[in-house]
């Protein structure tokens, strides 16, 4: 009898520690590349809640899946677009710093 | 000869081993992306939660999306990751501070977040069923079915998005002398 | 217009009659536009001006005093000033005895100290503006006298203090002058203040300021009371401020500032006189309020007291003079409050043409020792200076009260109305204050006149020139004769005739009977007790004065020291008004303008340094960087959650 991995709540506790970390690395990271690293990070968390949801609750039978293969193509063009204007800042600014990129302040 | 219902001197069933250490590799790699100081080294852990993160999937009976996630994620995003990253290199970097100044509230703040996950899933009833070994495999029908059917709108939207990100990711990437070519 | 009382009519008056206005303020705006190019002859249209002036009065006044005009006077309707909604206030002339006395004296004085002025103001170099004032003042002053609604009257009660303003302060490039103007102006103002809200009082009781229909409601019993109490007092608060009584006496004296001229016209003989020709024309609202009139004469009969006391010791001939006018202002109000209506009209036609013509004296000896204003400095003069001395001994003798002269007339006929109406306390203070003014006034003519010069070397003593001379012997001849001329038979004279429709209501109102005079009866022992006091005054007066009596005058102040300093220092009220008023208020205007500035100014501008330093500090908000922004998103929900969390339980 599996106590873990049959049931909903440890891959919701993955999912959500999942999330945590990629939300820190978020905040924290000065690197504009790591910063997206961890948008990818949290994407993904969401998607294996997704998944666990579809694949647990019954109602949810085909919908959790499909949810998570429309995220990984957001999540796809997204960090094309991303990159791409990292790129282009780094060109303008000559660093990947993002406490570099602060022309709005006040 | 048959595997044993359970691991030996352990008592963990076979399927739960696996959870368990896919898991840890999930999370530990997703730490060392976070925390690590050399980029490139920070890119190749986040190659290793993805890969993962896909087995996990299988587990789940997910195989179709375990399929995506290596080829897109692992194929085409870390890639991507990684030339961008080499492209944007400096050679001051590794003298450079890795963490922000709010790298502290930061982490206060994902440690709460992560206990507000923790309540707010714990405790809500979520009808879900349970299942002796592993969640049923073979849902590729189920998602073809749904993605095809109801979902048939945002399948299309999203090859909608991903053109629009391919020409807006040449378009901005591109260098600075052929794009003030083209005129302001 | 409504007529006075039932079955009195009120003609019309003759069609030329605002002429006795545009006169004057053709005359002012004349000379103020183009004087200063007239150079020595500015004096002829102000002159011409007020010469007409003079006649049209003449042909109005005489008749009013007469009979001439009918019981009700004549009056002109002019035109509507304000008309708003329920609020009427009409500008109309009306003549009746009372203002013929007025007008008489006005423009009598008013024209010879015009002509007076021709020759004590030739050598200044702002002769044309000195005739526009004066042409300006006689309008304010006739405006006030003719007119019959109480708004109006305030009008020209507050242009009148203006001229005065404008003639006290001529000579403003000099400082006393101009502090003195304002102190007469700032002191009437407070007068104002009561007299306004009078005003408001009788527009809240009757709607109207019209005089006609207050008197004839009053009549009728609509005011009586506690109201008609507290109206007649600030009205009497006007009267206070203008004439000078105390307490707000303190700016008279001062006022001897401006030129001998203003002195004789405004503080002698014209605008303290419109004081009592107030309280003289709303007789029937005094007369309302037993407790107003009690007020009226103890500050008439208490100032007459306190200026006499304080003339005995002064050394200005100027200043003697002037605090003898508050003297015999306090008279005529104490003989107003005793409801001696007519003897203090009398009292002040006399006293207008006596005290006028001893002002246009001083200022005759002034030009005489070249400007010289101390009597120290003076003595002797009588054959160096003849007919000024003369002109000015008859005023004296006429101001003591020795008969036959006119002050004998009208103050005898005070102190005997006020004694026989029962005030014996105003009778004893008046005969008291009968013998000081004998006796300061000997003194002045002693001072100046009699005895060794103590003029200094070099001031060559000369006659005035016919300009000056002429006026005082003009105003001689009312000073020894008009007594006689109103006043007799006594009780019974042509005045007393004249006036008797004007005051008929408020005697009625204070049920005093006309009775006849009998030399033999009480009337004989008044008159012979104030002769006697009179000429007990004089006495002692001349015996003092007559030649230089410096070692028997230096013992008898040094026996009276005390007094002497009291006196000499005006008892020191203007140095109380300046403890409480200028120091102890300028202290607390101070504490209020700092209140000001620190907390009031404070506050506004608290808030908008607030709003600044709050701007500033929110600023700090705004870094640019995502992940900040990023870092206040995480933590927004962290907080939404949790609270959402703990409610939902």
């Amino acid at each position: 009898m599996s106590l873990i991995a049959g049931h909903l709540e440890p891959y919701l506790v993955l999912s959500g520690l999942l999330f945590s970390i990629g939300a820190f690395g978020f905040l924290a990271r000065r690197n504009a590349i790591s910063m997206l690293m961890s948008v990818e990070l949290m994407l993904n968390a969401v998607n294996l809640a997704a998944i666990a949801f579809g694949a647990f609750v019954p109602e949810l039978a085909g919908e959790g899946a499909s949810f998570a293969l429309l995220v990984i193509a957001v999540a796809a063009a997204e960090a094309t677009v991303g990159l791409a204007i990292v790129i282009a800042i780094y060109r303008n600014r000559k660093t990947p710093l993002v406490d570099e990129y602060d022309t709005m302040r006040q | 000869m048959p595997l044993p219902p359970t691991i030996p001197f352990i008592g963990l069933t076979w399927a739960d081993a696996l959870f368990l250490l896919l898991g840890g590799v999930v999370l530990g790699a997703a730490t060392l992306v976070v925390l690590g100081r050399d980029i490139i080294r920070n890119g190749l852990f986040l190659i290793l939660s993805f890969g993962a993160l896909a087995g996990i999937y299988v587990i789940l009976g997910a195989a179709i999306v375990a399929g995506a996630q290596v080829l897109v994620y692992i194929g085409a995003i870390s890639v991507l990751i990684l030339f961008a990253i080499m492209l944007t290199q400096s050679k001051a970097a590794p003298a450079q501070l890795t963490f922000q100044t709010q790298a502290l509230p930061a982490a206060l703040a994902a440690l709460l977040l992560g206990a507000l996950f923790a309540i707010a899933l714990g405790s809500t009833p979520w009808g879900a069923t349970v299942f002796a070994d592993t969640p049923a495999a073979g849902g590729t029908s189920g998602v073809a079915a749904t993605l095809f059917g109801p979902w048939l709108l945002a399948f299309e939207a999203a090859s909608a998005l991903i053109l629009a990100a391919v020409i807006g990711g040449i378009y901005l990437a591109a260098k600075v002398t052929d794009r003030e070519e083209e005129g302001e | 217009m409504m007529p006075m009382a039932e079955g009195v009519q009120i003609g019309l008056l003759p069609g030329y009659a605002p002429l006795l206005l545009a006169l004057p303020l053709a005359g002012f705006a004349f000379t103020a536009a183009v004087g200063r190019r007239l150079g020595k002859r500015a004096h002829l249209v102000p002159l011409v001006a007020i010469a007409a002036v003079w006649l049209i009065a003449m042909s109005l006044a005489l008749p009013a005093l007469t009979g001439g005009l009918g019981e009700g006077g004549a009056s002109l309707p002019l035109f509507s000033w304000i008309a708003s909604g329920d609020l009427r206030f009409d500008l109309g002339l009306h003549v009746d005895a009372l203002t013929g006395a007025l007008l008489l004296v006005v423009t009598t004085v008013g024209a010879l100290v015009h002509l007076y002025s021709v020759g004590y103001m030739a050598h200044d170099d702002s002769y044309w503006r000195f005739f526009a004032y004066l042409n300006l003042f006689m309008f304010s002053m006739l405006l006030l006298v003719l007119a019959d609604n109480l708004l109006v009257i305030f009008a020209a009660w507050e242009l009148v203090g203006l001229s005065s303003y404008l003639l006290i302060g001529f000579w403003y490039t000099k400082r006393a002058p101009g502090l003195a103007a304002k102190k007469a102006f700032i002191t009437n103002r407070v007068g104002d203040v009561g007299f306004a809200l009078g005003l408001m009082g009788l527009v809240a009781v009757f709607g109207t300021l019209d005089i006609p229909t207050i008197l004839a409601g009053i009549e009728g019993g609509a005011l009586a009371g506690p109201a008609a109490t507290v109206i007649a007092l600030l009205v009497f608060c006007g009267a206070v401020g203008k004439s000078a009584q105390f307490p707000l006496h303190v700016w008279l004296p001062d006022a001897m500032e401006g030129p001998t001229p203003v002195s004789a016209l405004i503080h002698a003989a014209t605008m303290v006189n419109a004081g009592v020709y107030l309280v003289a024309r709303m007789s029937p609202l005094f007369a309302a309020s037993h407790e107003a009139m009690l007020v009226v004469a103890a500050i008439g009969i208490f100032t007459a007291i306190f200026a006499a006391s304080i003339a005995f010791t002064q050394t200005d001939i100027k200043r003697v003079l002037a605090f003898s006018t508050l003297s015999q202002l306090g008279y005529m109000f104490a003989a107003l409050g005793v409801g001696a209506w007519v003897p203090a009209i009398f009292h002040l036609i006399t006293h207008g043409f006596f005290k006028g013509l001893l002002f246009l004296g001083s200022g005759s000896v002034i030009h005489a020792v070249e400007g010289e204003q101390e009597m120290p400095k003076m003595g002797g003069l009588a054959p160096k200076i003849p007919l000024t001395y003369a002109t000015m001994l008859v005023g004296t003798v006429a101001i003591a009260g020795l008969p036959p002269l006119a002050g004998f007339w009208s103050k005898d006929e005070i102190l005997g109305e006020a004694f026989k109406f029962g005030f014996a306390w105003v009778w004893l203070v008046g005969m008291i204050v009968a013998g000081m003014t004998a006796f300061y006034m000997f003194r002045l003519m002693g001072m100046t006149f009699w005895g060794k010069s103590r003029v200094p070397e070099g001031v060559h003593v000369h006659e005035s020139p016919w300009t000056m001379t002429l006026p005082l012997v003009v105003l001689a001849v009312p000073s020894i004769a008009i007594g006689f001329l109103l006043g007799y038979p006594f009780a019974d004279g042509l005045l007393v005739h004249g006036l008797e429709p004007v005051f008929h209501a408020a005697s009625a109102a204070l049920g005093h009977e006309h009775e006849a005079w009998t030399l033999f009866g009480i009337d004989g022992l008044l008159m012979l007790a104030s002769v006697t006091v009179a000429a007990i005054g004089t006495a002692i007066g001349v015996r003092l004065f007559r030649s230089d009596h410096a070692e028997l005058l230096g013992r008898v102040t040094a026996r009276l020291a005390p007094l002497y300093r009291g006196s000499r220092g005006r008892w020191f009220f203007d140095d109380l008004n300046d403890l409480v008023f200028v120091r102890f208020g300028g202290r607390l205007a101070s504490a209020l303008w700092w209140f000001d500035r620190r907390v009031v100014d404070g506050a506004v501008n608290g808030v908008g340094a607030l709003a600044s330093g709050s701007g500033r500090g929110l600023r700090q908000i705004q870094t640019g960087r995502v992940q900040n922004y990023a870092l206040g998103i995480a933590v927004g929900l962290i907080a939404m959650a949790t609270i959402f969390l703990v409610t939902a339980r």
